[in-house]
């Protein structure tokens, strides 16, 4: 009997404690990545943005996403990482106009992402 | 239009990827498997049997997947886990709750015979109580005092004391609730009429309200009309051991 309970505990702890960890990792690494890709944009509009810029961007997601296998279905990240790459060789090119939807996209993605890990009923059904 | 630059990161993931993901999905199974105590497969809880099912599919498909995070199935195992002790728990200490969770034995036969309530309760019928009983040894219904399912699904029998001398040729069904066993008559060299003949001096006039009727190899009967206690007798023109 005490050792069930012991062992309820310690499973319930374990699941609630990484639920919680994976929700926040999740936003507050999407939130940041968020922000880089803002900033991107607001450079590729005004055409300031550089190739340098696009690296620096991915940079950051390369180290974050190593650890974000663990919680994100990895056909995610890989969608992440094919509209990134299409918007840095955008930028490569200068082209702009072409980068922005790229860069959108990204935007969306890295809004949407972290949304669907919330406890909400529309995520659970 | 890049991706040949920047090439993407491989879908395909190797065989050693597979491999070490089964084997941590398999040990994670193993400890949950070891911790929950589980018995053997025929013997299992409804409950018990749920979570068997979910922990197969749960366990596969991570293993399988590779875009899956392995912590998916982790979880879900773990949490599996978790309900199990939870109704472990209210199943031990909760009056009540075992019957709920785990049902309750059905005394399918006793001293007046087949209890048909029991058996529809179940979803079974006569000829599956003969069968249940014929792997436990005892092949006339007459042979048992009292006869059980569990609530695991296992079936219980306690013989009479002479039971051996009961059942000394192997009974066929003759009318199974209702209804002629056409191949059976015919086993017995008889014909329905005949057996119309026998069931009215038994008293009873309608086909419909026999429950059972078997005969086995040397005439003798074992009767039980619906909601009456059975009888047994033996067919007088019956001379010789048929089988």
């Amino acid at each position: 009997m005490i050792r069930t309970i012991i062992s309820i505990v310690i499973t319930l702890a374990l699941i609630v404690g990484v639920s919680i960890y994976d929700i926040y990792y999740v936003q507050t690494t999407f939130q940041v990545f968020h922000e880089e890709l803002r900033t991107l944009k607001q450079k590729t509009e005004l055409g300031d943005a550089t190739y340098s810029d696009g690296l620096a961007v991915r940079s950051y997601w390369d180290t974050k996403k190593q650890i974000m296998h663990i919680w994100v279905p990895h056909t995610v990240l890989a969608e992440i990482d094919y509209q990134l790459d299409e918007a840095i060789g955008f930028l490569y090119v200068q082209d702009y106009v072409a980068a922005i939807p790229k860069i959108e996209v990204i935007l969306g993605l890295s809004e949407n992402v972290p949304n669907s890990y919330t406890l909400h009923p529309g995520n659970i059904f | 239009m890049f991706t040949n630059i920047f090439p993407l990161p491989s879908q395909n993931r190797g065989m050693g990827l597979i491999f070490i993901r089964t084997v941590i999905v398999f040990i994670t199974l193993f400890i949950v498997m070891r911790l929950m105590g589980k018995r053997q497969i025929g013997e299992m809880q409804p409950y018990e049997l749920v979570i068997t099912l979910i922990i197969a599919e749960l366990a596969c498909i991570p293993m399988e997947d590779t875009s899956i995070p392995l912590l998916y199935g982790v979880i879900s195992i773990l949490t599996v886990y978790l309900l199990h002790q939870i109704v472990c728990i209210i199943d031990l200490n909760v009056r009540g709750a075992k019957v709920v969770l785990s049902g309750s034995p059905s005394i399918v036969l006793n001293k007046n015979g087949i209890d048909d309530t029991q058996l529809k309760k179940n979803n079974l019928d006569v000829s599956d109580l003969i069968e249940s009983l014929r792997l436990e040894g005892y092949f006339s219904l007459d042979s048992v005092e009292y006869a059980l399912y569990e609530s695991e699904g296992t079936f219980s029998a306690l013989p009479k004391k002479n039971y051996e001398e009961l059942q000394t040729s192997l009974p066929v069904i003759i009318v199974d609730e209702g209804k002629f066993i056409k191949n059976n008559v015919t086993l017995t060299k008889r014909s329905q009429t005949y057996y119309h003949d026998v069931l009215k001096g038994q008293g009873c006039d309608e086909l419909k309200k026999v429950l059972v009727m078997t005969v086995d190899g040397e005439g003798k009967v074992y009767l039980q009309e619906k909601g009456k206690k059975y009888k047994t007798f033996r067919l007088e023109d019956w001379a010789e051991k048929l089988w």
